[in-house]
Parts: C-alpha cells; structure tokens; sequence
C-alpha cells in the first residue's frame, strides 16, 4: 500500500483547489491534526492518572489500590486506542509507536511466569529472562547489571532486547502485565488474576523481588508518561508531526487514508482478530492480561471513523470537531460518501455487539476458544466489516485521486512504512 | 438465476478480443493453479495413507508445497482466511511446535474426524505443521503404529481437504465475482477496473511479502543474521519459495495485459541467475558474509520486479494496488 498511495497525493495536489473544491483540502488536514492533538493530549492525561495511581498501590498496596490502578490502566487505553488511526501513515508515529503499544510481548522476560510455559520452542531466547528475579542477566552474550531498574534499563537495554520484537520490556502492556499478571484461564472466564501482595514491601510478599517489581512498574509508568508526553508534543501547534501532515496537505490526506486503510485490514481485521481466531488462542488476543481487548478493538475501529467524519469526543466530554474527510469525500462523490460512512457504521456495530457480548460475560478469550461458534461469528462480523470498509477507503483513494498516476512516488511524502 | 447471470457475464467478458485481464487471469493462471494444488493434496493424502514415514513423504509433500506457492500468496476471495491454516507463517511465538507437541503428547482424539481436525488451530494444521513432522528431528523420528503417524495422516488428509474445498470455492463462486465486476448484483466490485486492480495487487504484494518476509526476516541485520526464520528452512526450501512465487506473480501480471513486458521477463531472468548463486537453499548460512550478500543481491532482484511490473503493468493500465493485509505492523 506505501507504494500506491505515494502515487495519489500529488494528482491531488494537482487538482484539489481547483474545479470542485468547497472544502479545503488543508482545513480538513487541519481537523485531523486537532484531533491527533486532543487523542494524545487524553492519553498523557490518562496516563498521568494512571502514573498516581500506581504511585499509590506501591505506597499501600491492597485491593483498593491495585483495583484503581487497573481501573486507571483501562481508562487510559479510551484516547490511546482512537490515536492508533494516525499510525501506518506518518513516519513520526510509527518509529515511536513500538515503544507504547508493542504486543504480543514475551512476558517471562519481565517477570514471573507459569512454570508450564518455560522452555517453550519459540523463537526468543530471553522468554524466561525474568528480570524481576535476576539482578544480573545475560544478554546477546553480554552480562548486564540490572540491580536498579530504571526507565533507561528499560528503554535502552531490555526492551527489543537482541532485535527480538516480542521482547516488549515498556508500554501499555508490559504494564498491564504487572498489573494482571498472566490469564491463565485459557480460553475459560477470567482474567489474570496478580494478588496485590505481588507488591507487599517485606514479609506477605508474594511472588518475589516485590521491591524489584514495584520499581519495574514504576519505572515502566515513568516511560509511557514521557512517550504519550513526547507524541502529544509532536501534533500541539509548531509540533513535527503537526508539521509534516500539513505542509502538503494532499500529503496530509494521503497519511489519513493511508492509516485508515492499514489499520482497518492489515493490521486489525488480519492481525489482531482474524489470527488470533484462526489459532484460537488467548495469547493472541490484544489485551490478554486484563480481558480488555473489546474495548481496544472497539476504539480502534472508533478512531478510523473519527477521521472519516472529523470529530472526536475527548475524555471530558467536549467534541473537536472540523471539516472532514467526509466533506471532502462528498462533493467528489456523494454516494461513496454514503457508502464509506455506512460501512463505517456497519463495523462499529460489529464491534459494539463484541463489547456487549464480553461485558455480558462471554469475554474475548472465551470466543477464541476452538469450536465457540457464537464467539466466531462475533469477531468475523468485524473482521468482515473491517475488510469491507477497506474495499470503499481504497474507492475514496481513488476518488480523490481521479485515477490518475502521475509519477511513482512523492518527495513530499518521505518514507511511508509499511 | 445468479449462477446463471454470472456465466452468461463471464461468457460475455471472455469474448471481448483483449487477450488478457481478469477472465484471462482466472481461466489461465487463477483456477489450473487452485486444481493442480488439490490434486498434489491429494496425491499427499493418499501418500500418506499407504506410507506415513517421513523418507515416503518428503517427495509428495514437496510437490504439494510446488502447486501452493503458485497460488499461495493470492490473499482474497476464499482464500483470504483459507490461505492462513494452509499454510501458516511466519509463526514467530512457536504456535505450531506447541501445537503439534500438545496434540503427540495427549494423544488427542481430535484427529480421528476431519470434522473435528478441521477446528484445530491452523498452527497445528496445514504445509507448515506437516513440515515439521517431516523434517524437525524434534518430531520425525515416529514409527508406523504410532499416534504420530495418524497425526500425520489426518493432516494430510485435512490439506487435501482445504485444497479442494479452495479450488470449488474459487471456481464456483469467486471467479464470477470477479468476472461479474461492475454488475448491479455485484457489491464487491464495482468496476472491472476493480477486479483488476484486486488481482494486481496480488502481484505487489506478493513480490513485497517474498522481498520483506521470505528474504528479509532470514538476513535480520549484519550483527544479527536470523536463519531459524527462514520460510521452510527445514526441508530447504527457503529459495525454491522465493523462486516459486516470483515466477507465480510475474505470470499473474502477464495474464493482466496485452502487452510484451521485457522488463520484467529482464528482472524475473536477473532474479534467477542471482538465486542460482546461492548454496544453502535454506538460508542457513546467512550468518556467513559472502552468502549474506548474494541473499542481500536476491533481495534486490526481487525488488527490481516489482518496479518492472509497476511499470510494465500498473503504470501502462493505470493501477494503484490497493491495501493488502500485510500493511499492518
């Protein structure tokens, strides 16, 4: 897809602003850079709660404060999953994103896992690295000194440690490890269920080195607060990623539909939901610690619509809102606009009935599990939907472009991932 | 009465005088390939059934391997979940020896019924789950009264399964989905140009997934060569699958147009001549500097098709490809 779509923004550039254009193309550029400012703005607010919150179950742990924490860790992912849309598309976010919202992680290498997944075939030789429990490790054949954790032991030395991408040591779900714990419910109800003695100073502590994990998930809190505040400051006004989306804004409208695309077929229909069903496997599933993966998904599919349409509703109620793609879309062509918006609309009541369906009891995991066949179809209803929508984003490509390819690639675009 | 339609559409496309596109694509390229895999299948499945020892199989497995990778890579249509538990990689956690270890050592009982082997997860199904039985000495070292053997057996039996199950798929139902392009009744494509542009970015990605994935996650980087990610690499097949789907893609693109396509033929031809100089068909060596480098010229080999046929084919018909289900991360 990077390649095409390099090709369609600059027969927009061409065009746009000329025969039919009541809608500026940098205006609606400009409605999306607002909202990747409130998204990220929401997600460092969040997760400065969530940093307090585990300030507090540090200080005291108990059942109050590690039930807040996990309820702090759930709110913080509402704004988080909406700015997945912004990725695929600009450069400046998907270096940065492995950094928040890395998965699916080796989580031996963090902490304590079940004795019955050591030694697994993999393809990662620190799976069982438990830093929590080793103040000395060896890595890529090199001993490490691991006595204090820190964010930069984390950052620099532990996470995609030997260029193995599951070796996710920070981010929303090394953190949400260290929260839950592992599910070891399978396919079955439940959730990880980490005793909040996990973080008892002294005598009562259980699992082991609570001190050391206490300064692991500090730490890791530490790190994700300084990421969300680093990436909330690239699309604030004179911001880079602000910057670069609206330099060109045929550019900026290619990132768009380039991350819709991306993130409604590759990357959540294909990777998140359909593989993860096609394995039935409860590691498979997004937020596998803390059964939150229909609230994830659902605000994946939510933040590809919040481009579409140009609003997004922040965390305090207030709606930013501005001239969309969806204007855009509909004085090129009204019936494709119909189209992409009730496709739109299609996907986000499949994954609403996912939503309903977990809340009522029937949690993601369990509609994994081999032969749900309620659960399959579910989750295929999104997939499906999501597939969809992709068909009707690719005629909007098209239509914006007015089929033409001029050249192959864009100077203005720089490089496209994937 | 939409069967009917559909044919009498597909009859009218066919007798436009272009000698190539979507009805050449599938009657030419898309459905033999389909028949020839479910026949290799099955040429699998009866194999196995006579003979369940890995030195009976390896013959027939590969062959089977052979007709995939001619159609493997085509990500749409009933394939676009299907292609997954055929053949299922890259399993970057370890799902399949997990998978295949769980079933040998519970002795389950899911595979006495291809009706219950077929919800198992496509991890412990398909070329992949097979190749491991064939060739890891982790687990081929089964005799012919063992559960392994069965095992073996049901999985052959399920491929055959699948194989034929996406050949009547395609062939009864998504050929004249596409063929129909631009019908009323037809809501998945629009246009012929849409059916085209589906096929063709078939080509595209596949190139990419064979430059990025086949090729690229083998080399890792310089300080960090990975051979145990290879596609294949223990029955060593790592370069006979990048061979194979080159030539596939190339061939698709050529039944997409009316037209001569010298580069490409060029870059398909420069592609092979630099496999041809490479030793270890499973990319095992790559650690080694010398064979890093003619895996690094392959790389590059097979980038170069790819800019041959967006030139040859996507510039000159005026086709973008659309996303793929590899754009995700």
């Amino acid at each position: 897809m990077n390649r095409l779509l390099a090709t369609s923004a600059l027969a927009l550039a061409l065009t746009a602003g000329a025969a039919r254009a009541e809608t500026d193309p940098a205006a609606v550029v400009a409605t999306y850079a607002d909202i990747a400012e409130a998204a990220y703005a929401d997600s460092l607010a969040t997760a400065r709660a969530l940093e307090d919150a585990v300030a507090a179950l540090i200080a005291s742990p108990s059942d109050e404060t590690l039930a807040a924490a996990r309820t702090a860790w759930k709110a913080a992912r509402v704004p988080y999953q909406q700015t997945e849309a912004f990725r695929f598309g600009n450069p400046i976010v998907d270096d940065w994103e492995g950094k928040v919202n890395a998965w699916p992680l080796d989580e031996g290498l963090i902490d304590y896992v079940d004795p019955g997944q050591e030694g697994l075939m993999g393809e990662n030789p620190l799976a069982a690295l438990n830093v929590i429990a080793n103040p000395t490790l060896a890595i890529a054949g090199a001993e490490v000194d691991a006595t204090e954790i820190t964010p930069a032991l984390i950052a620099d030395t532990l996470n995609e440690a030997e260029g193995i991408e599951t070796n996710v040591a920070r981010g929303y779900h090394a953190i949400e490890f260290l929260l839950w714990g592992q599910d070891l419910n399978g396919t079955g109800p439940g959730a990880g269920a980490r005793p909040y003695t996990d973080y008892v100073a002294g005598e009562g502590c259980t699992g082991g080195n609570c001190d050391r994990r206490a300064a692991y998930l500090a730490a890791a809190t530490e790190l994700l607060v300084a990421d969300l505040d680093e990436m909330a400051a690239n699309w604030a006004e004179g911001g880079a990623a602000r910057a670069a989306v609206s330099a060109d804004p045929a550019a900026g409208i290619t990132a768009m539909l380039t991350g819709m695309g991306s993130l409604s077929y590759g990357e959540q229909a294909g990777e998140r939901m359909r593989l993860g069903l096609l394995l039935n496997d409860p590691e498979e599933e997004h937020d596998c610690f803390s059964d939150n993966t229909h609230w994830s998904h659902f605000y994946d599919g939510k933040g590809i619509e919040n481009v579409y349409l140009g609003q997004y509703t922040r965390i305090d109620g207030s709606l930013v809102e501005g001239p969309a793609l969806a204007d855009l879309v509909a004085e090129a062509d009204p019936a494709l606009d119909a189209e992409m918006q009730a496709k739109l609309t299609t996907t986000m009541t499949a994954l609403q009935a996912i939503v309903d369906a977990a809340e009522g009891g029937l949690a993601y995991d369990q509609m994994l599990e081999m032969g749900n066949a309620e659960g399959e179809a579910l989750i295929m209803a999104g997939v499906n939907g999501l597939i969809d929508q992709t068909r009707s984003i690719e005629r909007v490509v098209t239509a914006l472009n007015f089929g033409a390819i001029e050249v192959e690639g864009s100077d203005s675009l720089g490089p496209l991932q994937q | 009465m939409r069967a009917i339609h559909a044919v009498a559409f597909a009859v009218a496309l066919l007798s436009q005088p272009a000698n190539a596109g979507v009805p050449e694509a599938i009657d030419a390229f898309i459905l033999p390939g389909f028949a020839r895999f479910s026949a290799a299948a099955t040429d699998l499945a009866r194999a196995a059934e006579a003979d369940c020892i890995p030195t009976a199989l390896r013959p027939p497995f590969n062959a089977a391997f052979d007709a995939w990778m001619t159609v493997g890579d085509l990500h749409l249509g009933p394939s676009e979940n299907a292609a997954h538990a055929v053949a299922f990689w890259p399993d970057t956690r370890g799902f399949t020896p997990r998978a295949l270890q769980g079933l040998i050592e519970a002795e389950n009982t899911v595979i006495d019924s291809a009706e219950s082997f077929a919800e198992v997860s496509i991890a412990g199904r398909g070329l992949f789950a097979l190749e491991m039985m064939l060739y890891d000495e982790g687990f081929d070292a089964y005799g012919p009264d063992s559960y392994a053997c069965r095992l073996v057996q049901r999985l052959a039996t399920d491929l055959a399964a699948q194989a034929t199950a996406l050949d009547t798929a395609w062939r009864d139902d998504f050929a004249a989905t596409l063929l129909t392009a631009g019908a009323a009744d037809n809501p998945t494509f629009l246009s012929e140009g849409e059916a085209l542009r589906a096929l063709y970015t078939q080509v595209v990605s596949g190139l990419e997934f064979t430059a990025d994935s086949r090729i690229g996650r083998p080399m890792g980087t310089f300080d960090q060569p990975r051979p145990e990610r290879a596609e294949a690499w223990r029955s060593g097949r790592s370069l006979v699958n990048v061979l194979a789907e080159a030539e596939a893609a190339v061939a698709l693109a050529r039944r997409l147009i009316d037209a001569e396509l010298p580069l490409t033929d060029a870059a398909l031809d420069s592609a092979k001549d630099a496999a041809s100089k490479i030793d270890d068909p499973g990319f095992q060596d790559v650690g080694d500097a010398s064979a890093r480098f003619k895996l690094e010229v392959l790389d590059q080999k097979i980038e170069g098709i790819i800019d041959a046929v967006e030139q040859e084919v996507g510039l000159v018909l005026g086709l973008q490809p659309g996303f793929n289900s590899q754009d995700g991360d």
